[in-house]
C-alpha cells in the first residue's frame, strides 16, 4: 500500500469531515427557530403558565452558550471544538455536555446494533448461500419470497407486532427498557440475562427484517459466483460438493457481503432510532429521536457529527484493509 | 527469517480485536458512581455464611428466604439502594422521548434549561403553601402564617418551627431570604426572576422563623401567586448553608448521592437517577413525621420512569405494570377503563375521564394586524365553531366547552355567576352560521364559487396550528371553519411556535395557565397590554397580541387590591365586558387531564369524590398525594 494512496484516504475523511461539520452548522441556522427560547419557552408552556422576562432570559442564556456572537465567531469556535470532539453543551440538559449524553447511551446501541447486524449477517448470508446451492433441500427455496415480503416491512413496524403479540398478550418479553426498570444494574449474571432478555424483542425485529436483504444479496452472488470457470473447473476436477460450497462459492460470493458489512459497521452508532425509542430502548437512537423532539440543538449536531465521523472512520477502515482482504486488489501495485 | 503477516493472520487478528472491542462496548455505563462503593469479596463471605447457619436448623424455606435477603443486602451494599418490592413502590411514567431522558442528575430546581419538576422531582420539593383548587383550601406547609401591612407593600412569613433539611440542618427564615435573593441577583437567567425583581425591593429574615419581604409597589397576590405552591406555580426555597458556596447557581447539577443531594425538605430523597429511571425514596426521618405535622407517607419508593408514547403507556395501564402516567387522549383512556377494572380516573369508569385543567384553551389570532385586527371577524368565527359537535367527535363526547379563558374551578364561580348577563349578550360559545354570515357581509365579504369568503380578491386564510395535544379536536375545527368560508388548515410544523411567537399565525390553538382561584386576576393579566409585542418581535408572553388600554388599566386596579375584596367584582365585570365585546381570541374547550390511575397497589387518589387536591403527579403538589396515597397488599 502505497503513502499516497493513505494520504489520499486520509485526506478524503478529512475534507468529509469538515464538509459535514460545516452544513452541521450552517443548515439549522438557516430556519429562524432560536433554540434556546424553544427550550425556555417549552419548559415553562409545559406547566401551562408564561413567565415574564422570557425575553430576557432567552437573551442571558444565548450569551452563556456563545449563540450572541457573530456568526464567524462562531463557526471558527466550533470548528475548533469538533476538532477536541468538544460537542458543547447540551441545551435540554444543561450543564450536561452532549458528549456526557452521547456516553450513556452509545453502548447499548452498539451493543444491540452490534449483535443484530452479525446475527443478521451470518444468517441471512447462510441462508442466501443455501437457497442458491443447486444441492440444498428444495424447501429452502419457498423462502425467497418471504424472505422478500419481510426484508421491506420497516422495522418499527414489525416491532409494534412483535410487541403485541409477545410483550403485551402472551407476556413472553417485557414491553420496554433496557433492564428491568426499577432495579439498579448491579453487573451481576442475572442483570446481564436481564439486559439480554431485554433486547432480544428489539433485536428480533430488526434481525428477521434485515435478514432478508443478506439473504437476497448472497443469493444473487452465489448464483453469479456458480456459473464462473474456475467452479465448472473445480467440479470437472472432482472435488466435494461440501469443499465447493464453502472454499470456491461461498468464500468468492462473500467479498461484497463483507464490504457491506464494513459499511453497516460504520452506522452502528447511529442505533435503530425508530426501533429503539419503540422499545424505549436507552441508545443513540432514541437520544437523537429526543434530542429533535426537544430541539436539543447541540445534542442534535453532536450526534449527527458522530454518525458521520463513525461512518467515515468505517469506510477508511475498509479503504485501507480491502486489498488485504481480497488478494485481487493491490491499489496502484504491479503496474 | 520472521514469518510473514499474512491475509489469514490479519484476518483472525481483525476478528479477534473486534469480538474484544464489542464486548468492551457492550459493557454498560448505568451503575454510576454509587457502583464504586462494591465489595465483592464481603459478598461472597457473607452469602456463604448465612447459608451454612440456615441450613444446620433444617429450615429449608427459611434458606431460601435468607438467601434472598442476603443477596439484596448484597446489592444494596453494592449499589448503595435498598430493594424496595412493588407494593410499596409508586410506578409513575412521565415525561422524556423514546423511554429515556437526558436529564440525569439535573436536580438544581434554578437551571433555567435542565430542570423541569415535573418528572418526579416535584416530590423531592416541598412549598412555604399549598393551595388545592379543587378542595379551594390554603395549606400552609413549611411556613406557618403570613401576614401583609396595611399599605400591602410588606409581607412577613413565618416560618414552622422544627423544619429541617434532610441533612438535618434547620429550614428557616434565611433559606427564604436567600433563595430570593439569588433571584434578584440572579434575574433574569433564573426561574420567575423577572417577576421577582420587578416586584421586590428588599428580602430580610428578622429572625430565624421570621421573613419580612418589601415590595416596590403594592404586591397584595405576591404569596399566593409566587410563593404558594399550586399546580405548576411556585417558587422553589433552596438550602442557603449548600448554595451559598455555589459560586453560580446556574450551572450546578445539585446531584450527589454520597454527599445526600439533593438536599431537601419533603419526605423523599433521589436515591438514584439516571436517563432510564429515577428513585425517590422515603425519608423516614422527614421533619413533618418528626414534629407530628403528618404522618409518613406510606409509599416507600417513587419511581419515576420516562414515557414511551401512550400507547405504551396504555399496555402499562393495563398491565397494572404502572400506577399512573401522564394524561392520555380520551379513546385510549376509555380502552384501559374498559379493558383493567382496577383502573380509575378522576370520574371513576364515566366521561370525560378526567378532570378540568387549568389550562382552557382558546383559538387565537394576530389581533395587531388584518384581517383579525376587526373584532366582527373574530366573533364570526367564534358563531362558525359547532363546539358541541367538535368535543363529540374528537372525544366521543369526553370533554366540555368554556365561555372565556378561565377553568370551572370552584372558588372561580362566583365570578362567573356575576357575568351571567354578558354571557348572554355575549354567546361566546354559540354556534351560528348566520350571525356568522352576516357578520362577515356587514365586513364586505362575500363567498367565491368555492364557498370561501373573499374581500378585495383575498381569502381569510387561517394556517391554524398547535401541538400534538389538539390532533384529535384540531383538524375538526378546521373542517367546521371551512364550512362556514374560512380557508382553515389544521398542521402541526415543527416552527409552529416560532410562528405563534412572531404572530405570523391566525388560528392558533393556545392555552391559558393562570388563575386557578380565588379570583380571576392571574389569567386577566395574559390580555395584559404589557405583554403585546409588535408583528415580527418575539411575544411569548402575549401570544394573543391584543392591546385594550382600558382592559388593562381595569387589570391593573384589580392588581393592588387584595384577593376577596368586595371592589374587585365590579371591576371584573367591567373588564369581562371589553373582552366579550372584543372576543380577542375565540373560548374552545377545557382542558382535560386524563389520567389513569391503578388501584392494584394504591388507593386514595384523587377524584371527584376524593377532590383533595388534581391528580397530577407532575405538578408541585405531587407530595401531597403522596401523603394520601393508601397501600393495598400488605
Amino acid at each position: 500500500m502505497r503513502a499516497a494512496y493513505l494520504l489520499k484516504r486520509f485526506g478524503l475523511l478529512l475534507a468529509v469531515l469538515w464538509t459535514a461539520a460545516t452544513l452541521n452548522f450552517f443548515l439549522p441556522r438557516l430556519t429562524p427557530r432560536n433554540p434556546i427560547r424553544e427550550r425556555i419557552v417549552q419548559l415553562a408552556t409545559s406547566g401551562g403558565y408564561l413567565e415574564q422576562g422570557i425575553e430576557e432570559m432567552v437573551k442571558a442564556y444565548e450569551a452563556k452558550f456563545g449563540l450572541d456572537q457573530p456568526l464567524w465567531k462562531q463557526y471558527l469556535r466550533y470548528l475548533g471544538d469538533m476538532v477536541r470532539l468538544d460537542l458543547g453543551y447540551s441545551l435540554t440538559a444543561f450543564p450536561k455536555t452532549v458528549m456526557e449524553l452521547i456516553g450513556e447511551v452509545v453502548g447499548w446501541s452498539i451493543g444491540i446494533a452490534a449483535v443484530t447486524l452479525l446475527l443478521s449477517f451470518l444468517i441471512g448470508s447462510v441462508l442466501g448461500a443455501l437457497i442458491a446451492w443447486p444441492k440444498s433441500p428444495k424447501f429452502l427455496q419457498y423462502l425467497v419470497a418471504p424472505l422478500m415480503t419481510i426484508s421491506s416491512v420497516p422495522a418499527y413496524i414489525f416491532g409494534l407486532v412483535l410487541i403485541y403479540f409477545l410483550a403485551f398478550r402472551a407476556k413472553i418479553f417485557p414491553m420496554m427498557g433496557g433492564f428491568t426498570l426499577g432495579t439498579v444494574p448491579d453487573g451481576s449474571f442475572a442483570y446481564y440475562m436481564d439486559v439480554l432478555k431485554h433486547a432480544l424483542l428489539p433485536a428480533l425485529s430488526v434481525i428477521l427484517v434485515s435478514l432478508g436483504g443478506w439473504a437476497l444479496g448472497m443469493r444473487g452472488m452465489m448464483v453469479t459466483v456458480e456459473g464462473e470457470d474456475y467452479m465448472i473447473l473445480a467440479e470437472a476436477k472432482g472435488l466435494k460438493s461440501n469443499r465447493l460450497f464453502s472454499r470456491y462459492a461461498v468464500r468468492n460470493a462473500l467479498l461484497p457481503q463483507i464490504t457491506g458489512l464494513g459499511l453497516a459497521l460504520g452506522y452502528l452508532v447511529t442505533g435503530q432510532i425508530l426501533v429503539e425509542s419503540l422499545f424505549g430502548f436507552p441508545g443513540i437512537g432514541s437520544l437523537l429521536n429526543r434530542s429533535v423532539f426537544v430541539y436539543d440543538y447541540n445534542a442534535i449536531l453532536g450526534v449527527t457529527f458522530m454518525i458521520i465521523l463513525s461512518v467515515g472512520v468505517m469506510t477508511l477502515i475498509l479503504d485501507l484493509i480491502y486489498p488485504l482482504l481480497d488478494p485481487r486488489i493491490r491499489t496502484g501495485e504491479g503496474k | 527469517m520472521a514469518r510473514r503477516f499474512n491475509r489469514r493472520d490479519f484476518l483472525a487478528v481483525t476478528g479477534l480485536v473486534s469480538v474484544g472491542a464489542m464486548l468492551a462496548a457492550c459493557q454498560p455505563k448505568v451503575v454510576e458512581k454509587v457502583v464504586k462503593e462494591t465489595v465483592v469479596v464481603e459478598k461472597e463471605k457473607v452469602v456463604e455464611k448465612e447459608v451454612k447457619e440456615t441450613v444446620v436448623v433444617e429450615k429449608k424455606v427459611e434458606v431460601a428466604k435468607e438467601v434472598t435477603k442476603v443477596v439484596e443486602k448484597v446489592v444494596e451494599k453494592q449499589v448503595g439502594i435498598k430493594n424496595v418490592p412493588r407494593e410499596r413502590t409508586l410506578v409513575y411514567l412521565f415525561g422524556g422521548s423514546g423511554g429515556t431522558w437526558s436529564d440525569a442528575g439535573n436536580c438544581n430546581p434554578y437551571l433555567a434549561t435542565g430542570f423541569t419538576h415535573q418528572v418526579g422531582l416535584a416530590a423531592a420539593i416541598e412549598g412555604l403553601q399549598y393551595y388545592s383548587a379543587f378542595a379551594d383550601k390554603q395549606m400552609p406547609w413549611t411556613a406557618e402564617s403570613h401576614s401583609y401591612n396595611d399599605a400591602l407593600t410588606e409581607l412577613t412569613v413565618k416560618i414552622r418551627k422544627g423544619v429541617e433539611w434532610s441533612d438535618g440542618v434547620p429550614f428557616t427564615a434565611k433559606d427564604v431570604e436567600y433563595t430570593l435573593n439569588l433571584c434578584l441577583k440572579w434575574a433574569p437567567q433564573v426561574r420567575n426572576s423577572a417577576y421577582i425583581k420587578d416586584h421586590v425591593k428588599e428580602v430580610k429574615a428578622l429572625d430565624d422563623y421570621t421573613v419580612k419581604i418589601t415590595f416596590l409597589d403594592p404586591c397584595p397576590r405576591f404569596y399566593f401567586e409566587t410563593l404558594t405552591f399550586k399546580f405548576d406555580t411556585g417558587q422553589y426555597i433552596i438550602p442557603e448553608h449548600i448554595f451559598k458556596d455555589v459560586a453560580d447557581p446556574t450551572t450546578f447539577q445539585f446531584w450527589g448521592p454520597e454527599k445526600g443531594w439533593p438536599v431537601s425538605t419533603a419526605p423523599y430523597r433521589v436515591s438514584y437517577f439516571t436517563n432510564m429511571q429515577k428513585f425517590l425514596d422515603r425519608r423516614d426521618d422527614w421533619w413533618a413525621a418528626k414534629i407530628g405535622f403528618q404522618k409518613l407517607p406510606e409509599v416507600e419508593r417513587f419511581l419515576v420512569l420516562p414515557q414511551v408514547d401512550d400507547t405504551k403507556a396504555a399496555q402499562l395501564s393495563i398491565a397494572n405494570e404502572i400506577d399512573a402516567c401522564l394524561d392520555l387522549r380520551p379513546t385510549i383512556m376509555k380502552t384501559i377503563l374498559e379493558t383493567n377494572p382496577a383502573v380509575i380516573s378522576h370520574t371513576g369508569k364515566n366521561k370525560p375521564y378526567g378532570y378540568v385543567d387549568w389550562w382552557p384553551n382558546n383559538i387565537g389570532f394576530n389581533d395587531l394586524e388584518e384581517p383579525f385586527k376587526n373584532p366582527d371577524l373574530r366573533w364570526a368565527v367564534s358563531y362558525a365553531i359547532d363546539r358541541d359537535q367538535s368535543i363529540q367527535v374528537a372525544y366521543d363526547g369526553a370533554g366540555s366547552k368554556q365561555p372565556l379563558f378561565f377553568p370551572s374551578y370552584k372558588s372561580l364561580k362566583p365570578f362567573m355567576d356575576n357575568i351571567k348577563d354578558l354571557l348572554e349578550k355575549y354567546p361566546s360559545n354559540e354556534y351560528n352560521p348566520a350571525k356568522s354570515e352576516e357578520l362577515m357581509k356587514k365586513n364586505g365579504y362575500a363567498k367565491d364559487k368555492e364557498g370561501f369568503w373573499v374581500k378585495d380578491g383575498k381569502r381569510i386564510v387561517m394556517d391554524m396550528g398547535g401541538w400534538q395535544v389538539w390532533a384529535d379536536i384540531g383538524p375538526v375545527v378546521a373542517e367546521q371553519l371551512r364550512k362556514g368560508g374560512f380557508e382553515a388548515t389544521y398542521s402541526q410544523p415543527s416552527d409552529w411556535g416560532d410562528r405563534v411567537n412572531l404572530g405570523k399565525v391566525n388560528g392558533f390553538w393556545y392555552g391559558h395557565g393562570g388563575s386557578v382561584g380565588p379570583d380571576p386576576w392571574l389569567s386577566m393579566t395574559i390580555y395584559h397590554s404589557k405583554y403585546v409585542a409588535v408583528t415580527g418581535a418575539p411575544g411569548w408572553s402575549g401570544p394573543w397580541r391584543w392591546k385594550n388600554e382600558e382592559y388593562t388599566a381595569l387589570v391593573d386596579q384589580i392588581g393592588l387590591l387584595p384577593m376577596g375584596d368586595p371592589k374587585i367584582m365590579d371591576l371584573w365585570h367591567k373588564a369581562m365586558e371589553i373582552w366579550l365585546r372584543e372576543l380577542p381570541s375565540v373560548p374552545m374547550i377545557e382542558w382535560y387531564h386524563r389520567i389513569p390511575m391503578n388501584t392494584t397497589y394504591w388507593t386514595g387518589w384523587p377524584t371527584a369524590e376524593n377532590p383533595y387536591l388534581n391528580g397530577a403527579p407532575w405538578h408541585l403538589t405531587c407530595p401531597r398525594i403522596l401523603d394520601n396515597l393508601k397501600q393495598v397488599k400488605k
